[in-house]
């Protein structure tokens, strides 16, 4: 219990330096975009106008001091370019993401891990050499390529999924337009999860523990999916917790070329648009996510892994 | 006979290893003759037809008719509808740009052209330039950073371990791409160099693990202890006598983010923050592609499929060989 | 005959590891396979569970009770092993699954062989625990193997491995890896163990002493071959073959006499007051309190845990110490300014392949202390000091221009001493010096360490765990435990009338 609290503690100095970096990137060296968003043609009072408006004007420890409000309050005010509320934008947008990463993240962990435990099995052999090539080629071709070519394929001309679009009910969801999405999401994952999860296991088929397991007379299944995957589990299952918050984020790409509604696309639209106050709270959000998502990892270390001593 | 020495026997034994070592030195090359401008440095002129198929298609002659003429016939946009104004506006252009409206323009080039009639295959050997440059001199850059700061936060320890600590749970807090976005929505500017400071600026944070975690092991082996009994300084058992041991680590490590930074300037360069107008990347081509896909022009998204998935193959297979010739794990 | 191997053959790429190995296993007998390390020892005992890894090749017989194991399918050697034929191995850590618990592990052997439920094959277990001496075996059995001491933890190992009543139990170095007082007890547990269940047991040590003190039939390797083979009794009276003889001399023992030593005079050295060393909270050294005299030796035992590494790097300046206080010469060690501190004590460490940098030639590792010092007034004249302190640790000067990993254990050690004797220090710190070393090597360098003692006129404090060594080596010694000194005498006195329990229990669990 102690632990937990120290470990919350030590968010703080964390946070404090997101909040920090954050600031000094978009209101100092961001600083001024009141041009940017007043229009091409604008007189100085409307620009003025802007700036009062966004808050650009003030001195800056006045500024930290507002940004630090918002985090703490969880408001950060309205986009700058549709105008609607930033929390209202993560409240709606939340579901659609997680509808394509929760099924991703299964799949994908499930495929990788029996295809590396296999591949781990039978180091050396053919098709162990030919699928660590076919992982490395894989992993060679940009995700951007995968989007546009199954897009083109199976949505353009075999026409089996929509090519873009979400629709209104879960269950229409998961059947219909988040299908392709998270194919192409899996396809892209496997290439480097198989390789890391078969140095996992290759570690782990090593180790003297198994020889001794051999010795007692326990047949390869049993050692293999009993002995070597619950040590393997340990940092298989940190790894998937700590990957979350990034594909939270790192699903942009998926998103916004699916037409998917989910935060990533938000955060690319804002990117584009400049929109500062939406990229500011998804970045802080991101963070505190991340923070969250690495004391989890490390709770479940512990209960996965008794030697652990949580000091 | 050095440890180094017999790295590299080991690699010379490594038929892959020696294969992919050959392409990633022929990429460079390119790379090289292209900034030198030997090659590609024309690559912005329009001297083939709008969307000319490459030479090893054979033409099909209904396409051509539909509509996919030259910049001689603009009057027909996209789709197929007449623009009254459009040859006037040619001409005028033309005029503008020095070039004569009747120059003569390839039907087809080597690996085709994009919409704008420039060569596909030119770009592709020009976008090499741009992601190995960015590639390399940003894995530099932060292997640099990493290797230092990991050198000091896992030597000296205490407040100093503290302070690095903190700044990488601070640039780790906020996942890679997404901190890369933001910072460069903030910049605004394009530019190789700025996509070289940002990359290098951000992702130092792995190898900065990595070094740290090594120093920490080494720090408290007995060759380092032996080090302080004969009378070395701190300096010299950071510097002379546990980086040389940790290098090969770096070396690896410098090798796999080139990788990752020459797909996040891809990434950067599509979405429209990496290189300026007046540079080509894979980006920028494989920007072009949702366009053209649908009009059934495959070969610019191929090419730069084909010049990156060489390239990236290339350097992750070298990877491995190198790791491998540098810390040979048992059979 | 209950195993006999005829003609075994084990090879990994172009390595022979055992080239054609013929002995039995009688019923009911203890057979012990002796050996240094690389004699090919354990390589055969894995051939007869049919361990080896995957690129081994094995060729000859191996029978079992005329069954020949190298040619039995996959499903026959499953159910033989854990089952008719255990084995236990040399790291009781590494070699448990450390995320099941310990009853777990156990029972695992009992419900895959013997088929048993779930409660049976707990009762069992709990039984088993008992009678191999683990204390409040019910808390045990939900315990992991981490939270075991070394001595438990090897205890569980034999339990999993007797669990199903086996005829042949294979004991890899079982007790290499654990103290010399928990040694004693295992070995005292296997040997009961195998009268009362009447199995027999194949016995892997490099310990020639200990072999001869438990085993009926003693096999002798060398470099893959057998080199002599008989009951326990013959080879040690009568060897036959040479390097037998070369291993039963060469066995440091309690009883032979040490070097007549040159130097008379006992000048003070070394004096430690109180010295303290605290770590995160753990008191690693509680005040020690010694002295060293100038050109003898002064030998410090102990096990693993017992603080007498730390001592050493204390005195060293290598740890700062929580508090004490140390006399070199007269004056005070801890102000003493660190460069010329350094130049007047010297430490060689344990592990020869850790101890040199892997990435520096031999000239460089021995100029460095030359250059920081400012010893010898250019390059040249620094080569050649490095070589005359080659030549006098027996190596050659062609040994400047390689590397650490082109030099066996014993010449790595070799040239650590040479790098210790640069700047010619008054006290040598000898942490373990030889403890990685093979016996053979061993003698040699502590020969080595003597000629050197009465060339330099150096003192010594000599850190081992091994009582004969230190019988050797040292002119006084003191026992450590547990951060004290509980006891501190003249080399001859302590051997002979050892007055603390502790230090009696040490000499008693030596084999004779």
């Amino acid at each position: 219990m102690s632990y937990l609290v120290r470990r919350l503690w030590q968010f703080v100095p964390t946070l404090a330096g997101v909040i920090l970096l954050v600031f000094f990137l978009f209101n100092w060296v961001g600083g001024d975009p009141a041009y940017m968003l007043a229009g091409k043609i604008a007189s100085p009072e409307a620009i003025e106008n802007i700036r009062r408006q966004i808050g650009v004007d003030q001195p800056y420890w006045v500024q930290l001091w507002i940004f630090v409000k918002q985090v703490a309050t969880a408001d950060f005010g309205a986009s700058w370019s549709t105008n609607e509320r930033v929390s209202q934008i993560f409240a709606t947008r939340l579901g659609p993401s997680l509808t394509v990463l929760i099924p991703l993240l299964l799949a994908s962990t499930l495929l990788s891990l029996a295809v590396a435990m296999l591949v781990a099995y039978y180091r050396g052999s053919l098709t162990d050499r030919a699928a660590m090539i076919g992982c490395t080629v894989g992993q060679s071709i940009s995700i951007l390529v995968y989007i546009l070519v199954f897009q083109y394929v199976l949505g353009y001309q075999l026409a089996w999924f929509p090519v873009q679009g979400w629709g209104s009910t879960l269950g229409e969801n998961l059947t219909r337009y988040a299908v392709l999405p998270i194919v192409v999401g899996v396809v892209v994952s496997l290439a480097p999860d198989i390789r890391l999860y078969r140095t996992f296991f290759l570690d782990e088929i090593g180790q003297d523990y198994v020889r001794t397991a051999r010795a007692k007379g326990l047949g390869e299944g049993r050692v293999l999916w009993l002995h070597v995957l619950r040590n393997a589990a340990i940092p298989v299952a940190t790894n998937v917790l700590i990957q979350l918050p990034g594909l939270l984020a790192g699903a942009f790409l998926i998103e916004r070329f699916f037409s998917i509604p989910g935060i990533g696309r938000e955060v690319i639209l804002a990117v584009e648009r400049s929109d500062f106050p939406v990229i500011k709270a998804v970045t802080v959000y991101v963070a505190i996510a991340t923070m969250v998502m690495n004391l989890t990892a490390d709770l479940l270390y512990r209960a996965l892994d008794p030697r652990v001593q949580l000091k | 006979m050095s440890l180094w020495l017999l790295a590299w026997q080991r690699f010379l034994r490594d038929r892959v290893g020696i294969a992919s070592a050959i392409v990633v030195v022929v990429f460079i090359a390119i790379a090289a003759a292209s900034a030198a401008g030997w090659v590609a440095r024309d690559w912005g002129k329009e001297v083939g037809v709008s969307y000319a198929p490459p030479r090893f298609v054979k033409p099909n002659p209904a396409e051509q008719k539909a509509g996919l003429a030259g910049p001689s016939d603009v009057s027909r946009n996209d789709y197929g509808i007449r623009d009254p104004l459009a040859p006037e506006l040619a001409e005028i252009r033309a005029g503008l740009a020095g070039a004569s409206p009747t120059e003569k323009r390839a039907t087809s080039l080597a690996f085709g052209a994009d919409k704008w009639g420039r060569d596909v295959l030119q770009k592709a050997v020009k976008g090499t330039e741009t992601s190995l440059v960015v590639g390399l001199a940003s894995a530099a850059l932060a292997a640099f950073l990493g290797t230092l700061f990991g050198a000091f936060a896992g030597y000296r320890g205490g407040w100093v371990d503290d302070f690095f600590n903190w700044l990488y749970s601070v640039f780790t807090a906020i996942p890679y791409l997404l901190l890369v976005l933001a910072i460069a929505a903030v910049l605004g500017q394009k530019g190789v160099s700025t996509v070289i400071l940002i990359l290098g600026l951000t992702g130092w944070t792995g190898i900065f693990r990595l070094v740290r975690a090594e120093y920490l092991k080494h720090k408290v082996r007995e060759y380092v202890l032996a080090a302080d009994s004969i009378g070395a300084s701190d300096a010299r058992r950071m510097f002379a006598h546990i980086l040389p041991n940790v290098s090969h680590v770096v070396l690896v490590q410098l090798s796999l983010h080139v990788v990752l930074f020459i797909k996040s300037e891809v990434i950067l360069s599509f979405l429209g923050f990496g290189v300026g107008i007046d540079t080509v990347s894979w980006g920028s081509m494989l920007a072009e592609a949702p366009s053209e896909l649908i009009l059934g022009m495959w070969w610019q998204i191929t090419a730069a499929t084909i010049a990156m998935a060489l390239a990236v193959t290339a350097f992750s297979l070298f990877t491995d060989s190198v790791r491998d010739a540098l810390d040979p794990r048992l059979e | 005959m209950m195993v006999s191997i005829r003609e075994l053959r084990v090879g990994f790429g172009p390595v022979e590891a055992v080239k054609g190995v013929t002995f039995d296993i009688p019923e009911h007998a203890t057979v012990a396979l002796v050996g240094e390390s690389g004699s090919g020892k354990s390589v055969s005992a894995l051939s007869i569970m049919r361990l080896l890894p995957p690129n081994a090749r094995a060729g000859g017989r191996v029978l079992y009770r005329g069954m020949d194991l190298l040619t039995a399918s996959k499903k026959q050697m499953r159910n033989l092993r854990g089952s008719e034929i255990s084995m236990v191995f040399q790291e009781p850590m590494s070699s448990l699954n450390p995320v099941f618990s310990v009853g777990f592990q156990v029972a695992e052997a009992l419900r895959e062989h013997r088929g048993l439920a779930r409660r049976a094959a707990r009762e069992r277990t709990l039984e088993l625990l008992q009678e191999v001496g683990l204390a409040d075996p019910a808390a045990k059995l939900g315990r992991y193997p981490f939270q075991l001491s070394g001595g438990e933890q090897q205890r569980a190992m034999i339990a999993m491995a007797i669990a199903c009543e086996p005829q042949l139990l294979i004991a890899d170095e079982p007790t290499s890896a654990l103290d010399v007082t928990v040694q004693k007890q295992i070995l005292e547990l296997l040997a009961e163990l195998k009268r009362r269940r009447r199995m027999s047991m194949l016995f892997i040590t490099h310990d020639l002493s200990l072999a001869g003190s438990i085993a009926d039939e003693v096999v002798v390797m060398r470099a893959g071959e057998i080199r002599e083979q008989g009951s326990a009794k013959q080879v040690f009276a009568a060897p036959r073959d040479d390097y037998t003889r070369m291993l039963l001399d060469l066995r440091p023992r309690l009883d032979r006499p040490r070097r007549p030593r040159k130097r008379r005079d006992d000048e003070i050295l070394l004096e430690a007051r109180g010295l303290r060393k605290r770590f995160d909270g753990v008191e690693a050294v509680k005040g020690a309190s010694f002295r060293v005299l100038k050109g003898k030796t002064l030998g410090l035992v102990g096990e693993s845990g017992s603080g007498k590494t730390t001592l050493g790097l204390l005195v060293a300046r290598l740890h700062e110490a929580s508090g004490g206080e140390l006399r070199l010469q007269g004056e005070d060690a801890f102000r003493v300014p660190r460069l010329a501190f350094k130049r007047r004590l010297q430490v060689v460490f344990q592990n020869p392949y850790a101890s040199l940098n892997p990435r520096f030639s031999i000239g460089q590792t021995l100029t460095e202390p030359m250059r920081i010092h400012g010893l010898g007034g250019g390059e040249a004249e620094r080569r050649g000091l490095a070589i005359e302190l080659l030549a006098k640790v027996g190596l050659t000067a062609d040994a400047l221009f390689k590397y650490p990993h082109e030099f066996s254990g014993g010449q790595r050690q070799r040239i650590a001493i040479a790098r210790a004797l640069t700047l010619r220090p008054d006290l040598l710190v000898c942490d373990e010096a030889v403890s990685a070393l093979d016996v053979s090597i061993q003698a040699q360098l502590l020969n080595l360490l003597q000629d050197l003692q009465d060339e330099y006129a150096m003192s010594y404090l000599f850190i081992s765990h091994d009582l004969a060594v230190v019988k050797y080596m040292a002119d006084e010694v003191m026992v450590m435990k547990d951060g004290e000194i509980v006891e501190m005498a003249g080399a001859d006195e302590i051997y002979a009338e050892p007055k603390h329990p502790y230090t009696r229990a040490l000499l008693a669990s030596i084999p004779r």
